[in-house]
């Protein structure tokens, strides 16, 4: 009797003492921080959402789903949200804009593991970890839901501050905001701001917040009597920091650099569907790290040129990409549009990048389409969850695709340059349109102007190790040297 | 035995269910509210700058929606931008110097120019010089400002007026020589105002 009551007293303490170390594990309380939407807008009506009990505020952002350039295409809208918190979030969603009931639901990216369980119309999961969640419903990407659950706040700066533009959360309207050296741009969680950022050739300059840079009341820029606003516009700047902020509704571009250096970007949210949408943009620019980002765009997603010297330096780290038109991580087509001595393109670096869709054009491509030097190029530990290139009149639908060709972009059309030394190192792609693996293409110019020396490593699609050419079924003209797959 | 395996059973089943609430994790949160407002209104942290903006004549501006004739211009910033009554397209010239005439309604007495960029605060500030002529045939021009140097800046409404000496006129014609701007290499204006 006395050897069961220690065997029980023994059970209790332990699943006491099992229970507390649960708790403490778990730590202190979830934190959450919510956003009131401006009183001047509305909750979008396709969407409801959740987070372990309160609702959220829920934006309409302009998306295309048109896969093929037209210079008239008319965007719709899905719902994106976003919220911080640490600890552990439950959202629950529901989605009464689609046209039948959620039946399944799919949380992306598929990394996360996240399993949503959908009963009654309404889709429930649990996050614990800040990052970008997109939920796709029924097996359809109409009215994917994006939602940014944000990390806290650290480093707010000080409204006192006479350095600081601080603006809180409500509905805001100005031409355009420029920055100049020593200043900040804070947008508070809850501002919807329409204008646009301009650094023009100013230093040591923070655009940080949870805020929204809106630019739905612009029509697109190539239509009649319209120019192009970019949100974010860097232009001979140096020594700036972007973090947390939201860009919606673009009327063309998103996050431009142009010869500007020491850039850092942090946890910025793209969602773009109207004409030349591109996403985070950089020309003849050195020394940017751009990390945590999430682009969704309707042109390429991360873009690397030259118009006007050389890049080097620049490094794209645990991002996510949807690629509605386009390429995903492209380096081009404009290498030299500025017509300047040697240019080169070198040290760049795409890691732990996810694409969650990508529909038109190639996910990792390089057209050096001007006389540019392109090396130094590495790819590291990219994912495609649905390789779905469509191509645009049968051509450009290839999986990865390297070209020294002229093209409608070309400044120099008499010279070209080359590619040397590019690395792709852990590339997974787990989802094709057709189930099949997507050719890729390398297209080298001449005996002078040539491919060389590109790497393939723990390559898998379609869940099969790829460990040859011919399976890659990657097609290599005479102008390609060193190409290798391990 | 059976009594205390439930008191167990229960003070798990307690220790469980204590952080959460309908389902949810304990939650500390903070909502950040947004003002009544009624329309999207402009910063505060932002005044606005235009009570600094420099002053136009308030009598009427003799080359609104006028004809224009110019040379080169660059890419689609064409020349009757200049007389369009909208600051937010503009006329770029090819190089320089750029010539710009503006062809008024038969002959009128013309006492000043104004010259206005986009009033953005993208615009960085630069200087352009530039030179007034009037003619009454068309052909044979005279000066009536002589080539100087003009700031643009956003803070006094990227504009500047040129008064001159009252003049009978039916083409007034800016010669532009020189623009700082780092993103051009020709003369611009997004509306050529006479008065």
């Amino acid at each position: 009797m006395q050897k069961q009551w220690i065997t029980l007293l023994t059970v209790l303490a332990l699943l006491c003492a099992l229970q507390l170390g649960t708790a403490r594990a778990e730590g202190e309380p979830t934190r959450l921080t919510l956003y009131e939407g401006p009183k001047t807008m509305t909750s979008s009506a396709d969407a409801t959402v959740c987070v372990n009990g309160y609702e959220l505020f829920v934006y309409d952002a302009m998306v295309n789903h048109e896969h093929i350039w037209n210079a008239n295409t008319q965007p719709s809208t899905t719902p994106m949200t976003y919220f911080d918190f640490s600890g552990t979030a439950v959202v629950e969603v529901r989605m009464p804009g689609l046209d039948k009931p959620v039946e399944s639901a799919e949380v992306l990216p598929l990394s996360r593991g996240i399993v949503p369980e959908v009963r009654e119309g309404t889709v429930r999961f649990t996050v614990t970890e800040p990052g970008a969640y997109t939920v796709v419903f029924n097996g359809s990407v109409n009215k994917a839901l994006h939602l940014f659950a944000n990390p806290p706040e650290e480093n707010v700066p000080d409204p006192d501050d006479p350095n600081v533009y601080w603006i809180g959360p409500g509905e805001w309207v100005m031409d355009a905001i420029s920055l100049k050296d020593g200043q900040t741009l804070y947008l508070s969680g809850g501002a919807v701001l329409h204008s646009i950022v301009s650094v023009a050739g100013a230093s040591d300059v923070r655009i940080c917040g949870r805020g929204i840079i809106d630019g739905s009341d612009y029509p697109a820029w190539n239509q009649p009597g319209s120019t192009a606003r970019v949100p974010i516009d860097l232009n001979h700047a140096k020594n700036v920091s972007v973090e947390g902020i939201i860009l919606i509704n673009s009327n063309c571009w998103n996050f431009n650099s142009y010869s500007s250096r020491n850039v850092t970007v942090d946890n910025v949210k793209i969602i773009s569907g109207r004409q030349n949408g591109d996403g985070f943009t950089f020309q003849s620019c050195t020394d940017h790290v751009v990390t945590n980002c999430f682009a969704r765009t309707w042109d390429d997603s991360l873009v690397i040129k030259n118009y006007s010297g050389s890049t080097k330096g620049i490094t794209f780290r645990n991002i996510q990409i949807w690629t509605d038109l386009a390429q995903s991580m492209e380096i081009g087509y404009e290498t030299d549009k500025g017509l300047t001595l040697d240019p080169e393109i070198s040290q760049v670096l795409f890691e732990d990048i996810t694409v969650l869709y990508n529909f038109h054009k190639p996910v990792i491509s390089i057209h050096n389409s001007d006389d540019a030097f392109v090396h130094d190029i590495t790819y590291r530990n990219i994912t495609v969850e649905h390789a779905f290139m469509q191509g645009d009149n049968g051509i450009n639908k290839e999986l990865i695709e390297m070209t020294l060709q002229n093209s409608s972009w070309s400044t120099v059309r008499d010279e070209f340059g080359s590619i040397d030394g590019v690395l792709i190192d852990g590339l997974t792609v787990l989802s094709t349109a057709d189930g099949r693996v997507p050719a890729s293409r390398f297209a080298g110019q001449s005996e002078e102007h040539r491919i060389t020396n590109v790497t393939l490593r723990n390559v898998t699609i379609l869940g099969q190790p790829v460990t040859t050419l011919k399976e890659m079924k990657l097609s290599v003209n005479d102008y390609c040297e060193g190409i290798t797959i391990e | 035995m059976k009594l205390l395996l439930c008191l167990a059973a229960v003070l798990a089943l307690l220790l469980t269910a204590a952080p959460a609430e309908e389902g949810y994790p304990e939650t500390v949160v903070t909502v950040v509210r947004a003002p009544e407002q009624t329309q999207a209104e402009r910063p505060a942290c932002f005044p606005d700058p235009s009570e600094h903006f420099v002053p136009l004549p308030e009598t009427e501006n003799l080359a609104l929606s006028r004809p224009v004739i110019a040379g080169m211009h660059n890419d689609v910033y064409v020349a009757k931008n200049a007389t369009d009554g909208k600051t937010d397209t503009y006329w770029e010239s090819k190089g320089f110097p750029a010539e710009i005439t503006i062809v008024l309604d038969g002959s009128r007495t013309v006492s000043a120019v104004a010259v206005c960029l986009n009033p953005s605060a993208i615009w960085e500030p630069r200087t352009q010089e530039i030179a007034v002529l009037v003619s009454a045939d068309g052909e044979s021009f005279t000066e009536a400002a002589a080539a100087a140097k003009y700031d643009f800046n956003a803070e006094t409404g990227n504009r500047v007026c040129i008064p001159f000496a009252p003049v009978e006129a039916g083409w007034v014609k800016l010669v532009f020589t020189l623009n700082t701007s780092s993103r051009t290499g020709g003369a611009q204006a997004a509306e050529i105002c006479i008065y």
